[in-house]
Order: structure tokens, then C-alpha cells, then sequence
């Protein structure tokens, strides 16, 4: 499998009510990467996303899509990306097919049933409500239409805002065995999660976002993963600053 | 995505209910329209039936020409146009039917109550009431948070990031739901329309009308509701808009036309015509006989000039009462087509009062319309004069049987 840079933020520096949010920060995935951007609240993960997705314009620097500049074609962006926002909602009087149906012929794809099913069949949402509307159903009964729709989307690249929130420790296990299968076909994932120890379970890389400055990176080696106690000593401050030295 | 958005949007619980309401409002706007103009042809149907009778019996009863004229009244009266029932306009505030005698004409077209007083000073609830200030508040409250509704549920993004081009999706979304409301406000208009066999051209031309006006506000809504505020805020500044170019426009566009065109009042013509007609008694015939030869050399051969009285002479005071209010009465029609004239202009600045000016000009209602009347109620009254005079002023014997060949009022309709 050929690899290439599926996204890259270069230097981006974002402005969100005149404060400055990320201050210039560097990085890039390539296909069949699964990048995690690890952070505190208000560290800056949700506006990177965003960024990639057109929606702030970068006041420093450039993100790249697929190679090309999201400001010069936001559009074609979004045709590239599969997006789970941060707490994700769908609408409340429709049932999960509906939702799955009317949020994919927005993107222009039409699904049919068998296909909707599988797809919520691998984020394990329980057959017997899938029918119901989604005012009945619980935070994480939720994420999980969002995240088959997500995938339903079949993009190259998927952002995806604290997928794992709202869900309980076994769905979230499922959920990453689902990151992994994904990344194996080729996809290209960027998630946001301020879980030290669920972005190592699943991140080939991890990024240490503060402040709006990436303040570290840690790749898994070749074999294995990346080592929770590292990550999680640097994610605490306590060892940041000499990683930042380098 | 057409497909699926009439889809989504038959599923918005909200949608149904708004629709439902502007079908009620609409149908009952309509169907108080056709009772009262069911109402007016009923009563103008009762007075010509009574207007001949009473005529035929009071004139063969009478021995001159003077008396003949003098206890014979004649209906004239506008019948409501077969759109009045969507726009009464004008047929509120001003009469729409007179019972003439050929006496002095000013004050018998001005001495008449408008119809409905307070109806003229609130406004009817007709359809282009309804349509003008009704309709916009619905497509404010159904497209204000269009947007900001989405934003407050955390879809916003969502949906855009979905979307990519998400112009058309509030595109999509703003006109389906304006085409819902639009349906329901001028469906009951068509059927409406139907049974009181309105011309299609009307029909047509008020439905373009409306959409047009339904346009305008469903541009306005999603121009409003795409600022990054709260649908609160969206909702008062769109509310905002409503009461400017609902209210405060064209009521301080009144006040500057009022100001800027005086009319002398309908009282006055009335009142002045009345002094000199009283006062004319106490003059000398000649007084009264200069100015009304001048105006009728045919007659210069009229005699009677000594004291007493003779109906020639009062009549041709009658006559001159209306040629002393002639500039009154002139200034006043001037004034109000003035007045008319600049409320067009200004109406241009303000949506629902041209909408309304729109629907009551296809309505027959507007006040060209009632000038109108009124031009051809004295065109009667001159007949009417027309056909005395030989046997006032010159020597025809009065003859009863004359009174087949009396002015018959004929109405627009
Ligand atoms: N809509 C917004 N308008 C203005 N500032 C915002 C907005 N959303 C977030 N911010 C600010 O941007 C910074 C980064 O926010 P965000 O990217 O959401 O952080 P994270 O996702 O890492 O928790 C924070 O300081 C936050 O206060
Ligand atoms: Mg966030």
C-alpha cells in the first residue's frame, strides 16, 4: 500500500473571538494512519478539526486536504471527510435508519437497508431499538448512530470529536478493535480525545496539544503500541518540558 | 436532496402545525370575506327592488315637474367586484351606496357614515390583511431558527460538514417551507375564489402577488437567521422588521402624506354647501339666477323673478349650492388621489401595505376605485338635472308617463 499525506496542518494558526486558539502547529497523517490528538479541555482539539474541515479560516499557515488547501475548496474537503462532531446530535424524532438515511443523501450517498444494518451492526447498537426514535435513546446509544454514520459516509479520512464520550468501557474496546479494521483498509483517522489511555490503545501516533501548541508527539513502535505511562506522565506535565526540548 | 427534505420536512411536527394554522386563519379570512360581500349584494339586491317601486309610486303621484323631483329618490351604489371578498379595502371607510334626490349633490355624496367606523380604523381581518401582516409573522416563526435551531442542537456542523455545499440546504429548506405556507394561505383563496366566480386573470394575479410577498419574507428570514446569534435575538430583530414595515412605515408615511397633502374634509363641502343653499332663500332671485345661466345659457329665457317661490328657482339654487363647493369639492378628490398617488411611492419602501394596496387594487376596492364611484354618481345626477330642466325652466307639461324615461343608474358591474 502506497502511502500518502491524506492531512496536514502546516504552521496553523487559528483566531476564534480575537483570542488566538492554536498557535502554529504542525502535523500529518497518512493513509491508514490513526493519528489521536490528545488534550485537556479548551487545548484547541475541536477547532483543528474544524479547520480541517473549512469551517475556521487559518490566520497562519495552511491545512491540507488529499494535497490541497481547504481554503482554496472547503468543499471538496468535506467530500473527504467522514466528521463525528464533538457530542454529536441527530435529530431527536427520527429513528436510527432515518437519521443514517437523511444525514447520508446529504452527502449526496444512498444507502440500502442491508447496508445500514451492518453498519450498525459493527457499533453493536442493539437491533431492537434501531427503530425507535433517538429521544428514547441513551448518550451512548447515540454516539453509536453517529459513528455509523461515519463510517457509512466511506470516506479516505475520518475526524472524529471524542468518539469514544457517552460510550461504556466494553463499546469503547469494540470501538477501537472498529478504529483498527478501519485503518486497515486504508483510512485515514484523526481523532480528539483527552483519553491518555484509549489513544494509546489505538493511535499509530499521538499528538500532545496545550494551549494551542502541539507540545509532543509519541509514535507507537513498529510491533506494538504506545506506552500508556509515557503518554499519560507526559499528558500530566510532568515530563514535558524535556520532551519539548527536542 | 429535494426528495429527502420534503421527506424530512413532512416529518417536522412543528411545519404541520404552523401550516395548519395559516389554512384556519386564511380560511377564515376568506369565508368572512364572501359572507360580507354576500351581505352587500343582498342589501344593494333589497334597495333596487325597493328603489323603483317607491320611485314609480311617489312620482305618478306628484302633478309638476318640481314635486316630481323633489319626494323621488334614486339608489346609486358600487357593487363589491367578485375579488372583494379577499381585500374590502376601501368599501369599509367609505359609502358604497347613496339614495339621491336632485337637490344639491356634495353633500348628499359626503353626508353618509362609512359603513363599518371601527373597521376602518383597525383593519378588517380579510385576506390581504391576513396576507400582508399575518403570513410574514408565521414565516418568521417558522424560518427564524433555521439555522440558529440547528447550531443550539449541535447539528450545525454536522450538517454542513455533510452538506458541503449548504447553501442549497437552507435554500432547499427556507422554500419548501415557504411554499407549505404559501399553499395553505392562498388555497383557501382559489376555493374562495371558485364559488364566488372570480376571473382567473385575479386569481392569478393575486396568487403571483402573494408569492412574490412570501418571497420577499422567506429572504428576509434566512438573510436574518444567518447571523451567528441566538434564535432569540434573530426572532425579536425579524419581529423588528415586521412591525417596521408593517406599522411604523406606513404610519409615519401617513402622517408625512397628511402633512405634505391637506384635504378639506367632507364635513366641510357638506357644511358649505348647506349654508348656501339656506342662504340662498333669503336672496334675491336674480342672485341665484346670474350664476346658474352662466352655467346653463339655454335657459336665459327662465322668467320667474319676482317674489315667491317656484321650483325652477329652487332647483337652480340647488344648482349654485353645488357650484360654491365646486373647488372644495374639487380640492377634496385631488387631495385624496394625491394623498393615493404618494401612498403608492411610499409603499414601495413598505412590503405588506403594497401588498394590500396590490389586492385592493384587483379588488375594486382601493380609493381610485371609490373616486370613481363618486364620478359616476354626479354623471348620474347631471342626467338627472338633464332631464328636469326642460320642465323646470322651459314649458314641457309634466306628464307621469315620463317617468319611463327617466336616468336609470347604471353600475360598474
Ligand atoms: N465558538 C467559540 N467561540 C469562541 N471561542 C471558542 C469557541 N469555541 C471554543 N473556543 C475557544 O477556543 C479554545 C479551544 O477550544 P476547543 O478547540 O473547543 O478546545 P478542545 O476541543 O480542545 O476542548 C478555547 O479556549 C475555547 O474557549
Ligand atoms: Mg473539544
Amino acid at each position: 500500500m502506497t502511502t500518502t499525506v491524506k492531512l496536514e496542518a502546516d504552521a496553523l494558526q487559528v483566531y476564534r473571538s480575537d483570542k488566538e486558539v492554536l498557535s502554529g502547529i504542525s502535523f500529518s497523517l497518512s493513509s491508514s494512519e490513526v493519528y489521536a490528538l490528545l488534550g485537556g479541555n479548551g487545548a484547541g482539539k475541536s477547532t483543528t478539526l474544524l479547520s480541517f474541515l473549512g469551517f475556521l479560516p487559518a490566520a497562519g499557515g495552511r491545512v491540507l486536504v488529499n494535497g490541497k488547501d481547504v481554503s482554496a475548496d472547503h468543499k471538496a474537503a468535506r467530500a473527504a471527510i467522514a466528521y463525528l462532531p464533538e457530542a454529536a446530535s441527530l435529530y431527536e424524532h427520527l429513528n436510527a435508519f432515518e437519521n443514517l438515511r437523511y444525514f447520508l443523501q446529504l452527502a449526496g450517498r444512498s444507502e440500502d437497508s442491508p447496508a445500514l444494518e451492518a453498519a450498525l451492526d459493527r457499533v453493536s447498537l442493539a437491533p431492537a431499538s434501531r427503530a425507535r426514535r433517538l429521544k428514547d435513546y441513551s448518550k451512548g446509544m447515540r454516539q453509536k448512530v453517529a459513528i455509523a454514520l461515519a463510517i457509512l459516509r466511506d470516506t479516505d479520512i475520518l475526524l472524529l470529536d471524542e468518539p469514544t464520550s457517552g460510550l461504556d468501557p466494553s463499546a469503547i474496546d469494540e470501538f477501537h478493535d472498529l478504529i483498527r479494521d478501519l485503518a486497515d483498509t486504508g483510512k485515514t483517522i484523526l481523532m480528539v480525545t483527552h483519553d491518555v489511555y484509549g489513544a494509546c490503545q489505538v493511535a499509530d501516533r499521538i499528538g500532545l496539544l496545550r494551549g494551542g501548541k502541539l507540545v509532543g508527539e509519541f509514535s507507537a513502535p513498529t510491533d506494538g503500541r504506545i506506552e500508556t505511562e509515557t503518554v499519560h506522565r507526559a499528558f500530566s506535565g510532568r515530563t514535558v518540558d524535556t520532551q519539548l526540548a527536542v | 436532496m429535494l426528495q429527502s427534505e420534503v421527506w424530512f420536512l413532512l416529518r417536522d411536527r412543528a411545519f404541520r402545525v404552523w401550516v395548519l394554522v395559516v389554512l384556519l386563519f386564511s380560511g377564515f379570512a376568506v369565508w368572512s370575506g364572501l359572507a360580507e360581500v354576500a351581505q352587500q349584494r343582498q342589501s344593494i339586491a333589497f334597495l333596487v327592488d325597493a328603489d323603483s317601486t317607491d320611485r314609480t309610486s311617489e312620482f305618478s303621484a306628484q302633478g309638476d315637474w318640481g314635486s316630481a323631483a323633489y319626494y323621488s329618490f334614486h339608489l346609486t351604489y358600487d357593487p363589491p367586484s367578485d375579488f372583494a371578498f379577499a381585500a374590502m379595502g376601501q368599501r369599509d371607510a367609505s359609502s358604497w351606496k347613496h339614495r339621491l334626490r336632485m337637490l344639491a349633490l356634495e353633500g348628499q355624496i359626503y353626508e353618509h357614515d362609512p359603513g363599518n367606523p371601527e373597521l376602518a380604523l383597525i383593519g378588517r381581518f380579510d385576506f390581504a390583511f391576513f396576507a400582508a401582516f399575518v403570513l410574514p409573522l408565521v414565516l418568521i416563526f417558522l424560518l427564524h431558527d433555521l439555522k440558529a435551531g440547528e447550531r443550539t442542537a449541535g447539528r450545525f456542523n454536522l450538517l454542513v460538514a455533510s452538506a458541503g455545499n449548504d447553501n442549497r440546504l437552507w435554500w432547499t429548506r427556507s422554500l419548501l417551507r415557504a411554499i407549505g405556507v404559501l399553499i395553505a394561505a392562498v388555497g383557501p383563496l382559489l376555493v374562495g375564489g371558485v364559488v364566488s366566480g372570480t376571473s382567473a386573470a385575479s386569481l392569478l394575479g393575486a396568487t403571483a402577488m402573494v408569492t412574490a410577498y412570501v418571497l420577499f419574507w422567506t429572504v428576509v428570514c434566512l438573510w436574518l437567521g444567518s447571523r451567528q446569534h441566538p434564535a432569540s435575538v434573530i426572532l425579536a430583530s425579524l419581529i423588528g422588521v415586521w412591525v417596521l414595515l408593517g406599522t411604523l412605515l406606513p404610519a409615519g408615511g401617513r402622517v408625512i402624506i397628511d402633512r405634505l397633502v391637506s384635504v378639506p374634509s367632507g364635513a366641510d363641502i357638506l357644511m358649505t354647501q348647506r349654508e348656501a343653499v339656506n342662504d340662498a332663500w333669503d336672496l334675491p332671485v336674480a342672485d341665484t339666477m346670474a350664476p346658474f345661466v352662466a352655467r346653463h345659457p339655454e335657459w336665459t329665457g327662465y322668467t320667474h323673478t319676482g317674489d315667491g317661490f317656484d321650483w325652477g328657482w329652487y332647483y337652480a339654487f340647488q344648482q349654485v349650492g353645488d357650484q360654491t363647493t365646486e373647488s372644495l369639492s374639487a380640492a377634496y378628490r385631488k387631495g385624496r388621489a394625491r394623498r393615493d398617488q404618494l401612498a403608492a411611492w411610499f409603499a414601495i419602501a413598505a412590503p405588506p401595505a403594497l401588498l394590500e394596496r396590490w389586492l385592493q387594487k384587483l379588488a375594486g376596492t382601493n380609493v381610485e376605485a371609490v373616486l370613481d364611484y363618486e364620478e359616476s354618481v354626479r354623471a348620474f345626477h347631471a342626467e338627472l338635472r338633464a332631464f328636469y330642466y326642460p320642465g323646470l325652466f322651459g314649458d314641457a307639461a309634466f306628464d307621469p308617463a315620463r317617468i319611463d324615461d327617466l336616468p336609470q343608474f347604471s353600475s360598474s358591474e
